[in-house]
């Protein structure tokens, strides 16, 4: 700290001695001297906050950005990187250390902790954020409005805001939805609404605090172009993600774990591979073709010690592809879980929700739904659920049809449901309440309740949690308490929409660990996703375009190069593995980055030499 | 999602009544609604109908968006009309059995009370269809500005009011989600004795609480990062003014009210 203190006062000096001297001389003498400060727009140097909870949100951290730089903050959830945006937004005073946003000394804690609210204020004026939720962000119901709010409070005259709106909405090609209600636009639709926003106000820097993460394939894909976009026309970036992929395209990446700044560097530097242990201990993972060059270097590792391999590469291949266990399995002979028997439903009467779809889940199969938003995926999992009896066609769920009212409520016990977002449910003061809301709404005994919960608290991780509140929890802790609270009810299929969004990595592998075992346990697993690796994971894929089933099959069947311009059109995708198969002319289609890494390995030792040309 | 709320939902359009100065229409739908409660007699109704359906047809609005905001206040109005049948007994008795006793009267009030309101409900949503929320906030702004020297904070409720109006529906989506989430887990909202399903509902109230916090510590965020201060000056990409075609709407609106009131 004294050292910031010492270079603030050398700076101060620098200053008045510029004044009174000869031009020539005080502007090379002034460039110099104060070149590590006034080139970087945003300076945090050695910032601690702490919450009123006492939990440190950031500790010691150091941090620059320089004009035109794309910085990319990673970090696992709860790592402070949010609090970080916010202290770098100017909305978030820090406790200790010093801040300097785009030229104001806006915190200065040598000096007893003094916030200079006015310079905040004018700070602000010139940094641009965009965050995760996107309904949050939007504070009108017409798009070119809202675009127009940020520029109209900092008293922008009308014709130069006009002209911005114009300009904005066509840079995130939003200018078709000009007049559009903002609540009618999908995620990533409402999200470049909202960078369209900060935009127009012109500010030197732009923050983005996770704009992905609650979005799907497409709408990732599209902020991301715009990203690009901004970064040709020299805008500075400061981009917070836990998608290690997206961080490969920025200048700096900068790693927070616990507060503190556990790695900073180039991608190159920071995705080293002697760093890749540090990031699966810091709750994130290498970016994938990294994590597939480590595997494909192991396997040739293992395959040097024994020459023998465990068994042929194809039938391995078949089993990572899950397409073993689909063809063996004894479903054909029982009834099926559910059976969706020709179903129409709608909303309202003008578009249908769902058009003639029919489909049937075996018990114990693990199903996947994909669609892009409004494809009606939310809507087969209300009727799947029960939730809604469907306007023509039946459901019909371990031999009971939904039509009836007693029927449904009987189901309810049988089939759980995990909301998008389940967190959100939470309403008890303790988890274990929480956890047992379920099971005493089914009218059990004390002690098979007790018992139950004990079980769901077990599989999800939170023994001991018990009596902790749910809204003390971390979110992802939050997730898990919500799931168990389900799973307590201990139903014969669980039905998820979208359990993972916005989950890091860790988060995202615990959930697949979790609902692995519970399928492993006999319980037949529906659930939505927006992610193509996920699905593949899948035993059998249905896809939904335009309220009807466009594609059903396993993972291999529906991905697989001749479907690719269908999925495409159907805003949807071809996994991470088998799209870089595709494109680097790999004829078997990996599904998973295991199966892959497999194929590389045995059958293209062409790739010998991979480590070195396809570097990060 | 299962409940769409289609209170307030800006119609964009480029009719006559749209690009009227928002706080014409402001002033002259409070005066319509106000004038509402004059309605004593078929031929006031007939009229208020006929300026209110003229009006709606210059909006260029379809008929499906205008019964599309009506229709959710239909069933109060339907519980009015049968409240006016059972209460009036004055006039010729048409109907006694036991305790129901209907007379001409309670006929009369039942078709006129709420069919009168009505007029009020399709004066509200024709100004919600034709006005964006921020030109409301702008027309409260500068129409409560009078009362802001007197230490009235108009500007931060007419914020609030456009906000308010943002966050229904998303709100309303979320509730639906949650009854969705609670009634898969044996939560009797939807069923059960009275006393079951008011025990059911706390869940319920608890969590949208929790998460309507959330949406305001965000919200609170947005316009922090947009620079929105309460009280600051700001400019408007489209500034109010009164031109003609206002002042004859404003002339318009006073002769239909004093034609409702004094003459008819």
């Amino acid at each position: 700290m004294s050292g910031s203190d010492q270079s603030d006062f050398a700076r101060e000096a620098l200053r008045s001695q510029g004044a009174p001297g000869s031009s020539a001389r005080t502007l090379d003498f002034g460039r110099d001297g104060q070149a590590p400060t006034d080139a970087s727009l945003m300076e945090l140097s050695h910032v601690t906050l702490e919450y009123e909870s006492g939990s440190q949100a950031l500790n010691d951290v150091s941090l620059s950005v320089a004009p035109g730089e794309w910085l990319c903050v990673l970090g696992a959830n709860g790592s402070g990187k949010s609090t970080l945006a916010s202290v770098l937004c100017g909305l978030l005073a820090p406790d200790a250390g010093s801040v300097r946003l785009v030229g104001e000394d806006v915190f200065d804690g040598a000096r007893g902790a003094r916030i200079d609210f006015d310079a905040y204020r004018r700070a602000r004026r010139s940094i641009g954020l965009v965050f995760q939720n996107p309904d949050d962000q939007i504070v009108t119901t017409v798009v070119d409005e809202d675009v127009a709010f940020g520029p109209e409070n900092l008293g922008v005259p009308p014709a130069e805001i006009g002209r911005r709106v114009e300009r904005e909405l066509r840079r995130v090609a939003m200018q078709d939805f000009a007049k559009a209600d903002p609540t009618h636009l999908s995620g990533g639709q409402k999200q470049r609404v909202a960078i369209a926003g900060a935009l127009a106000m012109e500010p030197q820097v732009l923050v983005l605090d996770e704009p992905g993460s609650l979005l799907d394939v497409r709408g990732r894909a599209a902020i991301l172009r715009v990203m690009g976009r901004l970064r040709e026309a020299g805008t500075t970036i400061v981009h917070i993600t836990h998608f290690m992929d997206e961080a490969l395209e920025a200048d700096r990446v900068v790693v927070l774990n616990a507060g503190r700044v556990a790695l900073e560097g180039t991608p190159r530097e920071v995705f080293d591979p002697s760093h890749a242990e540090l990031l699966t201990t810091l709750g994130l993972e290498e970016p994938f073709e990294m994590r597939l060059r480590r595997r494909v270097q192991f396997l040739r590792y293992e395959d040097c010690l024994s020459t023998a391999p465990s068994g042929p590469p194809t039938e391995q291949l078949s089993i990572l592809c899950g397409r073993a266990r689909t063809e063996d399995s004894p479903a054909q002979q029982e009834q099926p879980a559910i059976s969706v028997e020709h179903v129409s439903f709608a909303y309202r009467r003008e578009r249908k929700a769902l058009d003639d779809v029919s489909l049937e889940i075996a018990q114990g199969e693990s199903l996947a739904i994909i669609g892009q938003t409004g494809s009606g995926k939310s809507t087969l999992l209300r009727l799947l659920c029960a939730l809604e009896v469907p306007d023509e066609g039946r459901v019909v769920i371990n031999g009971i049809c939904t039509a009836r009212k007693r029927s449904r409520r009987r189901l309810h016990g049988t089939i759980g449901y995990v909301m998008q977002h389940p967190e959100r449910q939470l309403f008890a003061s303790t988890v274990l309440e929480d956890v047992s809301f379920g099971p005493r709404n089914m009218g059990l005994s004390a002690s098979e309740i007790s018992q139950r919960c004990a079980k769901a608290l077990h599989i999800v991780g939170l023994v001991g949690f018990d009596d902790a509140s749910p809204f003390e929890l971390s979110g992802g802790q939050q997730r898990l308490c919500a799931l168990a609270g389900i799973l307590a009810m201990q139903p014969k299929t669980l039905v998820l929409d979208e359990p993972r969004a916005g989950l890091d990595p860790r988060g995202r592998h615990e959930l697949r660990g979790i609902l692995n075992n519970i399928h492993a346990l006999g319980t037949t697993i529906v659930q939505v996703t927006h992610s193509m690796e996920e699905a593949a994971r899948a035993e059998r894929i249905v896809v939904l375009d335009q309220a009807r089933v466009l594609l059903t099959g396993t993972p291999a069947e529906v991905f697989c190069a001749k479907n690719e311009e269908l999925l495409l059109r159907a805003g949807l995708g071809l996994p991470l593995p088998l799209a870089w198969a595709l494109a680097h002319g790999i004829e078997s289609s990996p599904l998973t980055l295991d199966a892959l890494a497999q194929t590389i390995s045995t059958e293209h030792p062409s790739f010998s030499d991979w480590g070195d040309s396809h570097g990060a | 999602m299962a409940l769409k709320i289609s209170l307030g939902q800006y119609f964009a359009a480029n009719s006559v009544v749209h690009r009227l100065d928002p706080r014409t229409k402001v002033c002259a739908s409070l005066a319509i609604m106000v004038s509402v409660f004059f309605i004593h007699t078929p031929a006031q109704l007939a009229l208020g109908f006929a300026f209110v359906l003229v009006t709606i047809a210059l909006a260029r609005i379809p008929a499906h968006r205008v019964l599309e905001s009506v229709l959710p206040v239909f069933a109060m109005l339907v519980v009015l009309g049968v409240f006016n049948l059972l209460l009036t007994t004055s006039g010729v008795v048409l109907v006694h059995a036991g305790p129901l006793r209907i007379t001409t009267d309670g006929v009369r009030a039942a078709l006129l009370y709420s069919t009168r309101l009505v007029i009020g409900v399709l004066a509200g949503m024709l100004l919600l269809l034709t006005t964006t929320p921020a030109q409301l906030t702008d027309a409260f702004d500068k129409l409560l500005s009078p009362l802001a020297r007197i230490g009235f904070p108009a500007h931060s409720i007419a914020m609030v009011f456009s906000l308010m109006l943002r966050f229904i529906p998303t709100l309303a989506d979320e509730a639906a989600a949650l009854v969705d989430a609670q009634t898969a887990r044996g939560g009797a909202l939807t069923e059960g004795s009275p006393i079951r399903r008011i025990r059911a509902v706390a869940p319920l109230i608890v969590s949208l609480l929790a998460s309507s916090l959330n949406h305001a510590n965000d919200l609170s965020r947005a316009l922090d990062a947009r620079c929105y201060e309460d009280g600051a000056e700001r400019s408007h990409w489209h500034p109010l003014h009164m031109r003609a075609r206002d002042w004859l709407a404003l002339v318009l609106a006073v002769i239909y009210v004093v034609a409702l009131v004094f003459v008819i």
